[in-house]
């Protein structure tokens, strides 16, 4: 077909009119050393199905009529209820972190680009709907958090013109509390179903596209497309294997991540606790800050900007969420050029630091300042610093980046710590500032940390310029022997077997001991991941 | 290849017969997804639950049932003394309100401004034998938070980032976003974010029995509700709503 009439017809029709098999057959270079960022996608959705199937089992027990006191009895009284639903909650942490990953992966490598617009485009789609989704989830638990969180997404609901009254009676219901959580549920779910629908279509297309290749098999031009090659290994084993391993680590990832934060119990803050907090009407509600879930705090720190008061919460939604969504949409048609390369879109590269820097700091502003209104100079001063430094700086080395000899790997790396760096080393002046003009203790260990922070990223630019001039050097390591890896097999399982026995007492309807519990299960699976390498690196020599 | 052949059945066609027929078809289904639109879009707005005028309620004790009596009320009571009104969920403050030294304090009606829409309503004066108590709408009017994060602070205490001590003649603060109301103005605001003042609840006192009542709401709408009046179920009893207290 000529590059005319491919241009024209829309994928949807392409995929109905010429049909291609799934799945497609992949390189080899995917299953290698750096190989898992091919696969973020593969992560997200199995992050997605834990979901779903620990969703369905918590949906045997919610009671919206008493949407609280069904919650707090699935955690304390049904066996592995606590396990259950603190890694239905932190699963979708995971899941919402690995949908940024996956959108950052995407746009540094220039995915977007021809002829994946479409597949970008339902890609951001889903990352709306995976945040609304979470929304609706972190409200449901009746705690003193989620009445807040509600009452803000009425608000926010009641804000919009004209139609704002309707959305909020659709979306949170006439008003009484068993109608309000019913809603909430049934929206859950009607984004659970709509996220399974569209990624269905997101995984076609992505099939049907090909995945994105390396840049060199592209010849750093889009349209990149992955041709299949004869010497490409068939699905089974190779690919089938390495993404089981994968979804392990993913699976592992949520259950260790999530049990140990459990474990920790009340040490944690309430912003990060698995568990469901008090109820609103508990006395001790008042001692527990009304935040939103992290990933929604940076829309409540623009809430507290002075200039956003008057508007109210729906435009600061609308522009501090709904622009960024806006430019990601627009994206694929804003970058026309083919060239993939980082360097020739220094524009696109540096807006994507500096919406990483904004979405970090705004949160962390959030977290430590909750309901504090901030004046406008102070608003511009952190939006103007981190635009006038990273934009010139990128722009610098972009151009730069020829003459210092240094490959495309070593230069992303550079530029992203050079970014971080410039902001943390900022962030530590006024740190230190502060702590010497108040002497006010807590200053004391965010500055540490702080500097911490500078010296690690002082050490990373420097060993990021050391390595892109030795690089050649490099010798590879030596792998291990064949029958060394058949005992290290032997020994995991072992382990696996010793793990599985030993949690079997643990009780069941213990929070402690559940995440104890939950610790065993992740690291079997760590186990089961290892040892599926192993056989991969044996059988497969992979 | 599939392409061509498609091309070439649509253009033996006469194309402005073909172009006309493929309007209407459009048009047709574009019908057919508005009239099963309407349905859906009607079917899932609820009709928002609620009562069609202001109930005069009495105010009694939520626990023993009896009727809120001048002494049962505490000049400048730090803990949260709330009613419900009009609606379940609809809960409000209900003040006693006194100087630093513990003496009532006559509140008198004043007019207090609106600045979201620029309006500004005549507050119900304070009742009871003082003239000191009076009542408001307990959902923070800036994001809707709730008691106990929203409440009174007696004249002369420090309110954790808001006003000073010294600035604080008995202060209604709210610990989400640092809301401040002055329940001796109307319930107007002191600082910010909000852009309204409370919903002030008008009172009547019965001086022979020493009973209160609650008899309407005067000012902005009630937080989270298009009307004061809907978005919740109505109240238990048509004739009594209880006082409850809650230590903060």
């Amino acid at each position: 077909m000529s590059e005319k009439t491919q241009k024209e017809t829309p994928i949807i029709i392409k995929m109905l009119n010429e049909p291609r098999p799934i799945p497609r057959r992949v390189p080899d270079y995917m299953r290698k050393k750096g190989g898992a960022w091919y696969w973020t996608g593969a992560m997200v959705m199995v992050a997605f199905l834990y979901e779903v199937i620990t969703g369905l089992v918590i949906l045997m027990y919610y009671q919206p009529s008493q949407a609280y006191t069904s919650t707090e009895n699935f955690v304390n009284s049904v066996p592995f209820g606590s396990l259950i639903l603190t890694t239905h909650l932190y699963g979708a942490y995971m899941m919402i972190v690995l949908v940024y990953v996956h959108l950052l992966r995407n746009l540094f490598v220039a995915a977007y680009k021809k002829p994946r617009m479409m597949q970008w485009l339902t890609g951001v789609l889903l990352l709306a709907l995976t945040v609304g989704i979470g929304f609706f989830g972190y409200s449901m638990s009746g705690d003193v958090l989620s009445a807040d969180a509600t009452d803000v997404g009425t608000g926010i609901a009641r804000g919009i013109p004209f139609i704002g009254n309707y959305l909020s009676l659709i979306f949170f219901g006439d008003g009484t509390p068993i109608s309000l959580f019913h809603r909430m549920l049934g929206w859950h779910i009607v984004l659970a179903a709509g996220i399974g629908i569209l990624f269905l279509g997101h995984f076609i297309m992505a099939e049907y596209n090909s995945i994105m290749p390396s840049h060199r098999e592209a010849n750093y031009k889009a349209p990149a497309i992955d041709e299949e090659k004869p010497e490409y290994k068939p699905w089974y084993p190779h690919n089938l294997l390495y993404m089981l391993e994968i979804g392990m680590l993913t699976l592992a990832a949520i259950l260790i991540i999530t049990s140990v934060v459990a474990a920790l119990g009340s040490a944690v803050p309430a912003l990060f606790s698995p568990f469901p907090q008090v109820s609103p009407s508990s006395p001790l509600a008042q001692n527990v800050p009304a935040y939103p879930p992290w990933f929604l705090l940076f829309v409540y720190k623009a809430v507290d900007f002075s200039f956003m008061a008057g508007p109210g919460p729906f435009y600061a939604t609308l522009i501090f969420a709904g622009i960024p969504v806006m430019y990601l949409l627009l994206l694929p048609y804003l970058d026309r050029s083919p060239s993939l390369k980082l360097t020739d879109r220094p524009i696109t590269f540096g807006l994507a630091i500096l919406g990483v820097i904004f979405f970090i700091s705004l949160s962390a502003w959030g977290a430590l300042t909750p309901g504090v209104a901030i004046p406008t100079p102070q608003v511009l001063a952190f939006f103007l610093f981190p635009i006038l430094t990273v934009l010139p700086l990128v722009y610098y080395l972009s151009r730069n980046y020829q003459k210092s000899g240094m490959d495309a790997r070593h230069f992303t790396q550079l530029a992203l710590s050079l970014s971080f760096l410039g902001l943390s080393g900022f962030g530590l002046g006024m740190l230190i500032d502060a702590l010497v003009r108040t002497r006010n203790p807590v200053y004391y260990i965010p500055s540490v940390v702080m500097a911490m922070v500078v010296a690690l990223l002082v050490t990373l630019v420097a060993y990021t310029i050391w390595d892109s001039k030795h690089a050649a050097e490099r010798k590879a390591s030596r792998p291990i022997s064949r029958r060394m890896r058949n005992t290290l097999g032997g020994a995991f399982t072992l382990g696996a077997f010793i793990i599985v026995t030993v949690i079997q007492p643990f009780s069941a309807t213990s929070t402690f001991q559940e995440a104890l519990f939950g610790i065993g299960i992740g690291v079997v699976f760590l186990i089961a991941a290892a040892n599926l390498k192993l056989y991969r690196s044996v059988v497969l020599e992979e | 290849m599939t392409e061509e052949t498609n091309r070439e059945i649509l253009e033996v066609e006469d194309p402005s017969r073909r172009t006309f027929l493929k309007y209407m078809t459009v048009a047709a289904f574009a019908a057919a997804s508005a009239g099963a639109l309407r349905v859906t879009l009607q079917n899932i707005i609820p009709k928002s639950a609620g009562i069609t005028g202001f109930p005069q309620l009495l105010l009694v004790d939520s626990t023993s049932g009896k009727p809120i009596s001048t002494s049962d009320l505490k000049v400048n009571d730090s803990a949260v003394v709330s009613f419900d009104y009009p609606l379940q969920g609809e809960p409000n403050f209900l003040l006693r309100m006194g100087d630093a030294g513990g003496n009532d304090v006559k509140v008198s009606s004043v007019k207090v401004s609106i600045p979201a829409s620029g309006s500004s309503f005549q507050s119900p004066a304070g009742v009871g034998p003082y003239g000191s108590v009076v009542a408001s709408s307990a959902i923070c009017e800036h994001l809707g938070c709730v008691p106990p994060i929203i409440h009174f602070y007696k004249p002369g205490t420090s309110i954790p980032n808001g006003p000073s001590a010294s600035q604080n003649t008995g202060l209604i603060h709210c610990n989400c976003h640092g809301s401040t109301y002055d329940p001796g103005k109307g319930f107007g605001i002191v600082t910010g974010p909000t852009q309204k003042p409370l919903p002030n609840v008008a009172l009547k006192y019965d001086k022979a029995s020493d009973q209160y009542y609650a008899v309407s709401m005067v000012g902005p709408t009630i937080y989270g509700h298009s009307s004061d009046l809907s978005g919740g179920n109505p109240l238990p009893s048509n004739s009594q709503t209880g006082v409850s207290t809650q230590s903060a």
